[in-house]
């Protein structure tokens, strides 16, 4: 969103909407074509690579389960991100943020010797996305205080949560019984049960119910017309009596707590325990869902379900096809620089 | 704990070698942003560069045409980074992450295509050592400098190049200018945008070459994970290294050192290492460039002030 376009009439605004949409659409479009060459080269069919791409998604009930459960933490990042990088606060250590969420509230929930589940689940949720905001807050407190550039901080924060999430699982919550390096599992009673009909745990409707709440906040809130503020111009936004570096610190506590959030979501729903695997990068695809959501809810909602989409129809390519699996990576990496020139058009 | 044996002459040559990839992208890292170019895709350029540099010496059999592909690979991402900064002028921090990422995917595909999915590397043949002959035999000195292979010269010789563009060269004015004031170099008729073009097409093929180092003059072999935030490293050391291509040499080589004793304490066993997860040496390079970008930043916003002395101060808007 442009200067301009605050201050132009709600007409305008929508073409600039139509606008933006039209030039996502064309970035998705070349993104694809673009693939086709990854595809030729990996030697496939283009089309019926991507035909058995979209049938392995979205063909079967089964299929789209399994794009819902790759979208959760994809979705649920996804917005935490949208909302800061709208600030200019490009926290890209949503990784890190993932373990040591998922650390907190795993460890939360393994430890803690409540036998009532529900209140279980909801303290482990909450510690997740406190463990995950802690992280996150550090790098925003950096910034803050000392301007220290937290797109470093960040990165570098990954590494060290990591390695303690590795620490955690290998030491004091190690399974001795598992037979590969894991904490002992969560309680049963937490497991978070599949939808009806799906194989897909409820954790999507709690990503789900994110998306109004992170449109409000973002659209409809003085919060949110700060953080668009300074994301226009952070100078002019202090001037105008924004507290930016309070923002800062808010705006990593608010991604690090919703990736957090995802990374207990993850252990609750799907692994059951804490591994090293829990996350298939997922902090980083991340970032790549923000910016093709256009740093919008909704947009971050499409774009989760695309990507978890790209992932199931990847293996499922690779698998008939005899596909190198990584192609899904080599995709989702052009997809990133076209959405940034389909962005320098949008606003032309 | 034997003291002697983790301070022996192995560990200054192991710190000067372990030095020199990450040295090589922070100073090509360091030339960019003279030129005013926040270059945040150093991770991916170093990591292609890295993946290119193994296929070319795998292939071609020879370490030379592995290093050429590592360069002309960082080259091009530099570009790409170019197109998108320079050209295109989107935001640069943005445009920095996408490069990354579009690195990693492409490497990974790349790999996995070549390679298959086993996730083992075949390995390679490595660049011999020189031992320039005389020199070499001085005690402590020699095997330290004079023992390593011929990159190492190079990734020197090419610092202190810089080091002369920047600061002995009208160019290197012209580089300095543009990062500093662009619209005065403009109006003394300095190409704003082909002076940034030309430092990151240089910053890229400096991160290539890191990732070439890394893996024909070191590790003979490659994954995915191979650069393990050198990269982000690198551009923290810029900071560290207040923008002096030789200062940031320097951190580089505290770097290397600091890395190569954790190492080496990790692997001796009993003493003080006894008890201390090996997870927490693993995470020490990472906390120290932590810690070493927090009190450089702190510090130089401190040194840097004389510069707004006298400039009226509103609340936010310094800077």
């Amino acid at each position: 969103m442009t200067a301009l376009e605050l201050a132009l009439p709600q007409e305008s605004r929508r073409a600039a909407q139509i606008r933006t949409v039209g030039a996502t659409l064309a970035a998705v479009a070349l993104g694809l074509a673009a693939g086709s060459i990854l595809i030729v080269i990996a030697g496939g069919r283009p089309w019926s690579t991507y035909a058995d791409m979209a049938k392995g998604a979205f063909g079967s009930l089964f299929g789209f389960s399994a794009v819902l459960v790759q979208a959760v933490p994809l979705l649920v990042i996804g917005l935490g991100l949208a909302l800061a990088f709208r600030g200019r606060v490009y926290n890209i250590g949503a990784e890190g943020q993932f373990y040591v969420g998922a650390l907190a509230g795993g460890a939360a929930v393994i430890l803690l010797p409540i036998h009532v589940y529900p209140l279980l689940i909801a303290l482990g949720m909450i510690a997740g996305a406190a463990g995950g905001a802690a992280w996150g807050w550090l790098v925003g407190k950096l910034r803050a205080r000392w301007g220290v550039n937290e797109v470093i901080t960040s990165l570098l924060l990954n590494y060290i949560g990591i390695f303690l999430f590795s620490y955690a699982v290998r030491k004091p919550l190690r399974d001795p019984d598992a037979s590969s390096l894991a904490s002992k599992a969560v309680p049963e009673g937490t497991r978070l049960p599949n939808l009806p009909h799906l194989s897909t745990h409820i954790g999507i409707v709690v990503g789900l119910a994110l998306v109004p709440l992170l449109a409000y906040v973002m659209d409809r809130t003085p919060f949110g017309f700060r953080v668009r503020m300074m994301g226009l111009n952070a100078d002019a936004a202090s001037v105008a009596g924004v507290d930016t570096g309070r923002m800062v610190v808010r705006l990593m506590v608010i991604s690090g707590g919703l990736a957090g959030l995802a990374g207990i979501i993850q252990v609750l729903g799907v692994q059951g325990r804490l591994d090293t695997s829990l996350s298939q990068g997922y902090g980083f695809t991340a970032i790549v869902v923000a910016l093709l959501g256009r740093l919008r809810a909704v947009g971050v909602l499409f774009a989760a379900l695309l990507l978890g989409g790209l992932t199931i129809g990847g293996q499922a390519a690779s698998i008939d096809q005899g596909l190198p699996y990584a192609i899904v990576l080599g995709i989702q990496g052009v997809f990133v620089v076209f959405v940034l020139v389909a962005d320098r058009f949008a606003r032309a | 704990m034997d003291w002697s044996a983790i301070f022996g002459v192995s560990l200054f040559a192991a710190g000067l070698r372990l030095a020199m990839p990450t040295a090589l992208a922070a100073v090509g890292e360091c030339f960019c942003e003279r030129a005013g170019v926040l270059n945040l895709g150093l991770e991916g350029m170093m990591l292609a560069g890295a993946f290119a540099s193994f296929v070319g010496a795998d292939y071609a059999g020879s370490a030379a045409v592995g290093v050429a592909a590592g360069i002309g690979v960082g080259v091009l991402l530099g570009a790409v980074m170019a197109f998108l900064s320079v050209h295109l002028k989107t935001e640069q921090v943005i445009n920095g992450i996408a490069i990354v990422i579009f690195a990693q995917g492409l490497t990974a595909f790349a790999y996995e295509k070549i390679y298959g999915q086993s996730g083992a590397s075949p390995q390679i043949t490595p660049l011999a050592d020189v031992r320039i002959p005389g020199i070499a035999s001085i005690p402590w000195l020699g095997p330290v400098l004079f023992e390593q292979n011929v990159l190492l010269y190079v990734s020197l010789a090419l610092t202190f190049g810089v080091w002369l563009l920047l600061y002995r060269t009208r160019f290197g004015l012209s580089v300095r200018a543009v990062g500093e004031a662009p619209a005065a170099a403009d109006a003394a008729a300095v190409s704003v945008d082909r002076v940034r073009w030309l430092a990151l097409l240089v910053c890229g093929g400096m991160a290539g070459l890191g990732g070439a180092v890394l893996v024909v003059g070191q590790l003979s072999l490659f994954n995915v994970g191979i650069t393990a935030g050198r990269g982000w490293v690198a551009i923290a050391l810029v900071i560290f290294g207040r923008w002096n291509p030789l200062l940031v040499l320097g951190g580089a080589l505290l770097f290397g050192f600091t890395d190569a004793l954790q190492l080496r304490i990790q692997a001796s066993s009993g003493g003080i290492n006894a008890g201390v997860p090996y997870e927490f040496f693993q995470a020490l390079p990472y906390l120290i460039t932590l810690a070493v970008m927090v009190a450089a930043t702190v510090w130089s916003r401190r040194n840097a002030q004389p510069s707004a002395l006298g400039v009226p101060f509103t609340k936010g808007v310094s800077q």
